[in-house]
This record gives C-alpha cells, sequence and structure tokens, in this order.
C-alpha cells in the first residue's frame, strides 16, 4: 500500500515538472534579451570639452523597466542629462516579441587631464544585477587638439547634439526634401569611404505619407564586393514619425545590413526593390505600389601602407584581445587550458588570432576555435575563443608569452598592437600514484635562449694580424736578418784570409789553367801553323808560376842544380825532379831554337807538365814537410 | 757575438714582449668595462631590459669587443623582439670566438623564427667555406707562424754561425721541424685570411622589412622583400644603398640603413659610403 502511495506522489511530481519546465524554457529567452551598455562617443578629449555618454538598455518587457544606477563619476561633472526610449514589435520564429530601447545620455566635463575612468553603471531588473565595463578616456590639457576619437563622435558631430535618438549618425533623412511622391524607398550607408574591411551599415526605410498596409514584395540587391552579415530584418512594420522638411512622414525600417568590403575601389550597390500595399481593409481604397531605391557608389580605400610584420588583412577592427590559463597550478603531464579571446567590433569570420609559439617544457595539442557572433548597436562582432591544451612535461615556473595581434581600428584609422598578459603556470612533480610508469617528470628539453653571461672577457676585435701594418716586415725581418748575417760571415771570412795562403792553395789551379792555355795555342798552331815558342812559354810560365807560388822557389833565379837541390831538401822524390828540370830545360830549348820540335812532341811535352805537376802537388811524407810553406 | 745572432736575439726578444704585453693591455681594459657590463646585467635580471641594453650597447660604442657581451645583448634584444639587430649581435659574438657555444645556440634558436626561407640553389656567397674556416684561430696562427718562422732561422742561422754549437745540439733537426711548423701554420692563417676576406662582407637585414630593388634608387622596382634576421653578403655600395646577394643567389639593392655588416668598422671592417 505504501509502495502505491510513493508511485502515485512519484507521478504526480513527473506531471508537475513536465508542465513547469516549457513554461521556464518559454521564459528564459526573455531574459536573455537584456541588453545593457555604456557608449561614449569619444575617447579622447581635451579639458575644456565635453563627452556624452550613452547607456542604453534593451528590454523585452513591457512594465517593468528596472532601475538604472549611473555610475559613480567620481572624476567627472555632469553638465547635461537627457533620455529617449523607443519601443518595436517584432516577430522571431513565429512569435511575436517586443522589445524597449532607453537611452539615457548624460553629458560630462573632467575635472583634471589624464586618463579617467568612467565607472561602471548598475542596473536592476527583475531581481537581476546588470553592470557595464568601465570605460577609460583620455583627457588633454586645455586647448590641446584630441587626436584618436570613438565614432560616435563622427556622428554626434553631423547630428543635433541633443538627439537621444538610437537611430543618431544613421539618420536617412538629413537633407533630405520632401517628396511630391507620398511613398519614398530610401537606401543608406553610414560610410561612403570605408577602408576594407571596415563595416558599413546599409540601411532601408520606406517613408510614407499615407498609411501602408504591408509590403507585398521586397528584392535587395546581390551585394558583390562585400561580406555581408544581417543586423535588423523585421518581420512586422513598425512605424516611427519624422518630420522631413516640416512634412510630417511615417519611417519604416525594412532591413539593416553590415556590410564588410572585400577589396579596394568604386563599388556600386545596386538598388532595392518593394512593392507596397497602401490603404486599410475594406473600407479605404487600397493599392499595390512599386518603389526603387537610388543606388549606393561606395569608394572603398586600401589599407594605410605600412602595417606591421604580421599583420593580416582580415584583422580589421575594434578588437580586445585577452589570454588565460586554467588551471594555472598543476602536476606533470596534467592539461592546462589556454584560452585566448577576441572580442570587439569588426568581420569575426575573417579575424585571425595569434599562434602559440613553441614553449620548452610544454606540449600543445591542436587548437579549438569557437565565434559567437553578435550585434551590439547595430555594429557587427562578436568573440572568437581559441583554446589549446597544453601537457606540461618539467616541473618549475613555466610561462606563455604576450601573445600579439595586428589590427587595423578603422575608426582610429591606425594600425594597433593588441597585446595578452604573459601567463605563468607552475608545474609540480607528479604525486607517485599517480605517475605512470617510465613517464618523464621532468623532461628536459634543448631550445630557447640561453642565459646571459655575467662576466666579460674582452677580445681583440681589431683587423687581424696580416692586416697590420707591423706583420709583414717582421715576417721578413728574420730571413733577411739571418741572410745578410751569413752572408757578411762569408764576406768577413774571405776578407780575414792571407794573400799568400791563397796562392799556395790556387797555386796547382793556376797551373794547370796555364797549361789548359798552351793547349789553346798548341790548337791554334796546328790550325794556323805558328811559332811553337809561345808553347813552350806558356808551359814553361806554368811551371815556373806553380814553382813560385806552391814551393816558393823561382825557377828563374836559380841554376838547375840549386833548383834540383832546393826542391829535393823540400821531400820531392828524384824522378819528379829530374823530370821537372829536363822539362824545363826543353821549353827553354825549344824557345830559343826556332823550328824546334814537332806538335805530337808539344802534345807530349804537355802530358809531362800535367804529369810533373801532379807528382810535385801529391803529398809529400810529414818528415820531409816540415819547413815547407 | 756576431751582428747575424745579436739581430736574431733582439727580434725574439722584440716578439716575446709583445706577446707579453698584450694580454696585459687586454685586462686593463676589462677592468674598466666591468662596471658598466655588470650594471646591464643586474638591468637584465631584474627585467629592465632596455636599460641593460643601454649599458652593453654603450661599451659596443666605446670599442669593447668581447663575445660575452655581444652574446648578452643578442639575448636581450631577442627578448626585445628585435630579431635582426640580436642576430647581428650573435653573429658578431660568434665573428670574434668562433667557438661560443652560446651564441652559436641562441642564433640557431633565432633563426628557426626567420621570416625569409631561402629556396634554390644554395651557398653563393661562399657560406659553407666560411663556416668550414670558422674554426681556425685567424689571431693565433698568424701569431704562430710570426714565432716558428722567426724561430726556424734563428736555429738555422745558429747551424750555420755556430758549428761547434750545432755539433753537440741537434739544432739543424729543430730548425727543420720549426720550418715544417711555420709551413703548416701559414697554411692555417691563410684559410683564415680567406675566412676573413668572407667575413667581411657578411651582414645582417635589421630593418622588419625592406624591399629589395632593382638599383640604388627608391623608384627602382623591387622584386622581392627581406626581412630582419636574414644574413646577406654586401656585394656593392652605392649612395646610401647596399648591394645584397642571398646565399640563394637572389640580389637588390637595399638601403644602407637596412643592413648591417657583421664586421663594423672599428674591427677592420669595411668602411663602406
Amino acid at each position: 500500500m505504501r509502495v502505491r502511495a510513493r508511485l502515485h506522489r512519484c507521478a504526480l511530481l513527473l506531471c508537475a515538472v513536465s508542465l513547469l519546465l516549457p513554461a521556464a524554457a518559454r521564459a528564459a529567452p526573455g531574459r536573455d534579451e537584456t541588453e545593457f551598455t555604456a557608449t561614449v562617443d569619444r575617447d579622447e578629449i581635451a579639458l575644456d570639452e565635453t563627452v556624452r555618454l550613452d547607456l542604453t538598455i534593451t528590454l523585452s518587457s513591457k512594465g517593468d523597466q528596472g532601475e538604472l544606477s549611473p555610475p559613480p563619476l567620481r572624476d567627472w561633472d555632469v553638465v547635461g542629462r537627457s533620455s529617449a526610449e523607443q519601443a518595436s514589435f517584432t516577430f522571431s520564429a513565429g512569435a511575436p516579441a517586443f522589445k524597449r530601447t532607453t537611452v539615457t545620455s548624460l553629458t560630462l566635463s573632467p575635472h583634471k587631464a589624464g586618463p579617467l575612468q568612467i565607472e561602471a553603471a548598475r542596473l536592476t531588473f527583475k531581481g537581476r544585477v546588470y553592470t557595464t565595463t568601465p570605460i577609460t578616456v583620455k583627457v588633454l590639457a586645455s586647448g590641446q587638439q584630441a587626436g584618436a576619437r570613438g565614432p560616435q563622435r563622427q556622428q554626434a558631430q553631423r547630428d543635433p547634439p541633443d538627439d537621444p535618438s538610437p537611430l543618431r549618425g544613421l539618420d536617412p533623412f538629413q537633407g533630405m526634401k520632401a517628396s511630391a511622391r507620398d511613398l519614398t524607398l530610401r537606401a543608406v550607408v553610414d560610410v561612403e569611404q570605408p577602408v576594407v574591411g571596415q563595416q558599413v551599415t546599409w540601411t532601408l526605410y520606406l517613408l510614407a505619407r499615407v498609411s501602408v498596409s504591408q509590403i507585398d514584395r521586397l528584392q535587395l540587391p546581390k551585394m558583390d564586393g562585400f561580406w555581408t552579415e544581417e543586423v535588423e530584418a523585421p518581420q512586422q512594420l513598425v512605424s516611427e514619425a519624422r518630420v522631413i522638411d516640416g512634412v510630417p512622414m511615417q519611417a519604416y525600417l525594412l532591413r539593416k545590413r553590415a556590410l564588410f568590403p572585400l577589396h579596394p575601389g568604386k563599388v556600386v550597390i545596386d538598388p532595392a526593390e518593394v512593392e507596397v500595399i497602401t490603404g486599410m481593409g475594406m473600407l479605404f481604397s487600397r493599392s499595390n505600389v512599386k518603389r526603387e531605391s537610388l543606388p549606393i557608389t561606395l569608394d572603398v580605400q586600401p589599407l594605410p601602407a605600412g602595417g606591421p610584420p604580421g599583420f593580416d588583412q582580415g584583422n580589421v577592427g575594434q578588437w580586445r584581445l585577452s589570454a588565460s590559463a586554467d588551471p594555472i597550478a598543476v602536476a606533470v603531464g596534467q592539461p592546462v587550458t589556454l584560452r585566448v579571446v577576441a572580442s570587439g567590433r569588426g568581420n569575426l569570420r575573417d579575424l585571425q588570432l595569434p599562434k602559440l609559439p613553441n614553449i620548452a617544457g610544454l606540449r600543445a595539442y591542436d587548437a579549438t576555435s569557437t565565434d559567437k557572433t553578435g550585434i551590439e548597436q547595430g555594429k557587427a562582432g562578436g568573440a572568437r575563443t581559441v583554446e589549446q591544451l597544453l601537457v606540461p612535461e618539467r616541473t618549475g615556473e613555466l610561462e606563455i608569452p604576450a601573445l600579439t595581434l595586428e589590427t587595423f581600428d578603422p575608426i582610429a584609422r591606425q594600425y594597433k598592437t593588441l597585446k595578452t598578459s604573459p601567463v605563468r603556470i607552475t608545474v609540480a612533480p607528479a604525486a607517485v600514484s599517480n605517475q605512470a610508469a617510465g613517464q618523464a617528470q621532468n623532461l628536459l628539453a634543448a631550445g630557447g635562449l640561453r642565459p646571459i653571461r655575467l662576466r666579460l672577457r674582452q677580445q681583440g676585435g681589431g683587423a687581424p694580424p696580416w692586416e697590420q701594418l707591423w706583420f709583414w716586415p717582421l715576417l721578413l725581418a728574420a730571413p733577411l736578418l739571418v741572410g745578410g748575417g751569413l752572408l757578411s760571415a762569408r764576406v768577413g771570412r774571405a776578407l780575414a784570409q792571407d794573400p799568400s795562403l791563397v796562392r799556395v792553395q790556387k797555386a796547382a789551379q793556376a797551373a794547370r789553367k796555364r797549361l789548359r792555355g798552351a793547349e789553346s795555342l798548341l790548337e791554334q798552331q796546328k790550325q794556323d801553323g805558328e811559332d811553337p815558342a809561345p808553347f813552350y812559354a806558356e808551359v814553361s810560365r806554368a811551371l815556373a808560376g806553380y814553382l813560385q807560388d806552391k814551393q816558393g822557389v823561382s825557377a828563374a833565379g836559380l841554376v838547375r842544380e840549386e833548383l834540383s837541390r832546393t826542391l829535393l831538401e823540400k821531400g820531392h822524390s828524384k824522378i819528379t825532379v829530374e823530370k821537372l828540370v829536363a822539362l824545363l830545360d826543353e821549353c827553354d830549348r825549344a824557345r830559343f831554337s826556332p823550328g824546334a820540335g814537332t806538335t805530337t812532341a808539344q802534345a807530349a811535352v804537355l802530358q809531362r807538365a800535367d804529369a810533373v805537376l801532379g807528382a810535385l802537388d801529391s803529398p809529400r811524407p810529414a818528415s820531409v814537410r816540415k819547413g815547407a810553406p | 757575438m756576431s751582428p747575424a745572432l745579436r739581430s736574431t736575439k733582439c727580434l725574439t726578444l722584440a716578439l716575446l714582449a709583445a706577446a707579453l704585453l698584450a694580454p696585459a693591455a687586454r685586462a686593463d681594459g676589462e677592468k674598466a668595462a666591468a662596471p658598466l657590463f655588470d650594471s646591464g646585467s643586474a638591468a637584465f635580471l631584474s627585467g629592465d631590459l632596455a636599460r641593460a641594453t643601454a649599458s652593453w650597447q654603450a661599451l659596443v660604442d666605446e670599442g669593447v669587443a668581447s663575445a660575452e657581451l655581444e652574446t648578452n645583448l643578442g639575448v636581450a634584444l631577442s627578448r626585445q623582439g628585435k630579431r635582426g639587430l640580436a642576430v647581428l649581435h650573435f653573429e658578431r659574438a660568434l665573428h670574434l670566438e668562433a667557438g661560443d657555444d652560446d651564441a652559436r645556440a641562441d642564433l640557431a634558436e633565432l633563426r628557426r623564427g626567420n621570416v625569409d626561407r631561402l629556396e634554390g640553389e644554395e651557398d653563393v656567397g661562399g657560406e659553407a667555406l666560411f663556416r668550414l674556416l670558422a674554426p681556425l684561430p685567424g689571431s693565433g696562427l698568424a701569431l704562430a707562424l710570426l714565432v716558428a718562422w722567426t724561430l726556424a732561422w734563428v736555429l738555422y742561422a745558429l747551424r750555420s754561425l755556430a758549428p761547434r754549437l750545432s755539433a753537440r745540439l741537434p739544432v739543424g733537426a729543430a730548425a727543420a721541424v720549426s720550418f715544417a711548423l711555420a709551413g703548416l701554420t701559414g697554411l692555417g692563417a691563410a684559410g683564415a685570411a680567406v675566412r676573413y676576406q668572407l667575413a667581411l662582407r657578411r651582414a645582417v637585414v635589421v630593418s622588419p622589412a625592406v624591399p629589395a630593388r632593382e638599383g640604388p634608387q627608391a623608384k627602382a622596382v623591387s622584386h622581392f622583400e627581406v626581412h630582419e634576421g636574414t644574413l646577406v653578403r654586401i656585394e656593392d655600395a652605392e649612395a646610401g644603398y647596399r648591394r645584397i646577394k642571398l646565399q640563394n643567389g637572389l640580389t637588390g639593392w637595399v638601403p644602407a640603413e637596412s643592413v648591417e655588416p657583421v664586421v663594423p668598422p672599428a674591427w677592420g671592417g669595411l668602411a663602406l659610403r
């Protein structure tokens, strides 16, 4: 019985839950549609200028407006305040949706120069608290020309300063004259000379002086040369009363699109066409009217020259970049998720986020990218999140370096470098129980810049020795000095020798030279038949010269007996002495007896003279050499 | 003592004196530069890269040549993202000390991130020969050649002029060995001289990106662009422009300030217009 009762209670509970859940699910989108933003018309002003802060609240509630708490504004004076409200009905997924936008504008005057912050504003709506992001405005000294200005500033200059309409800056009716026609289709763009990649908002309005029942057909242009994003596509006609050139008219927003030019140059946006049914019901006359807008020509500018290295053409817009890691303290081998987020305004699809470089000690896996696109105040944008799994392979502090994204801000018309802060991860050794067998606890891979050196050691940085003036003379000095020294030694030795000794040493050589001279004379005599006397005289001079130089004996001053005795005393053999004397006698005889002797005899004399010289010059016994020169 | 012996003795003494005095002068220079070097190191370690770079650069401007100083400068500049200048200083460190392992490793690490990747025919500028000859200690070999050559001639003179001494000692053999040694060191010094001539033409692109043009004019046509950190060879100079050649043979004119020679004029490098 108890079991049945319990089952019954469970069934009732399930029914109640199944009834409540769809209601909660329907209510959920309503909460998500609440938007609360704060914007300024300029991000740089002079001290004597003002800045306008717009607090825009978009609610899907008809009754409750929420409670707005403006920022405390410690550095600012509020010099003006205004507010405006706009309500609209749209059909989304077949269901009507109410949307109310309230814009509270505060005109602020700064207290001092420098970067001043506009604190966060708060909105309390249905028990939930919404806050805006604090905004920093750069305030220059009085009289200085403010440089970079926000997008709203340019629009505000065209519009009446107190016009709180969210449509300001995109006023399609500015400068328009009231047409004679009851219906006008007007297409406008907010920028006529955008740069490549900058958003151009194209808006199509129907202006009517008559009652418009419904839009029968709407044909939009092709938009070639642009990447397009839908900003607003109302499913139901909502009118806004406007006075154009003094004529009251109803303005119907038909379509709003964000266009991103792809190439520089003139681009024409073709006309749009619409068929409108005017009149009200059966009682009033209904008619079908066709209208066409004018074409629009855009002059798309190329990106300015001098883009920083690493800049990608798709990175045009107003972006913010941040990086975070989770967790920041792990054990070796445990994964860390690195999350890099770029958010802001621009063409999110073309945005190229920086890639993580190789980091020693961190193994990186493939990154995954998710996009969240959105429209904020008519501007396309959103957030791209790149998540990458990192696994530390060594213990200690690991640093993920600052990542850099080069962008071009089309409003400020300048390149900007966005940089994340470095992220530090503390890696501890894994617990022993968690450690897989064989897995490294501290994998120390090579790579990375090495630490600096703390000790200075100077080197000779100048030109090498062979380029110096002293090198080659020094290299040549040694051989020159040594060569000179050897030469001078040889000359010195030559100069230090006794001439008589030289004569003794060279006596045999001189005698043989003369004998060769005599031989020449003999040859000449054979040819010319001349007198043999010169031949014999030369042989005689050779022998006498030798005796004079070598033996110190003057053959001319001695008779033959004295000559023989002197030579015998010097240790020469008797036979040699006798041969010498005979030879000298024969030469004398032939010199003074013309016609004596034949050439054969003369040749024999030469041979004998050679033999005698050889015998006289040969070494003598030591016992008889004493006293010899 | 003969005049030849006297001369050779004087020559040997002069060489010895020069060899002894040079390190002493260098030690004095190191002492003077140490405070600024240490100040740069302290700034680097505290994270003030700009001040560290300024301190070390001041030493370089004063003419201090040191592989350690150049390597530290390279690391500091690299941390600041100035890749081209970082590569230049690592190259200079290796020019001063070819065996500097830290400079070589840091340079390899930095080159991994080079924007320019060369394709096609390799080594037009003799880079392979340069790397082959890089380990030769040029100055040391030249001084060794001087000593061995002088010693060989002194020994030869002794052998010729003092036969009694050469009869007692192997002076002739020692002279022959010295001549052989002089030949070997001479070959090494010749290789180092070739390397030095190649080094004089080496340069590094220091501008983030620079178009290489067909002529030394800003209006000349550009067919390619080079990026910081790329090693080039300076072929010619003309009124504020340098004619550079890449290792694969690509040649063009770039503004003079976009490339820096590895061997600065203060170290005997080329003084270009």
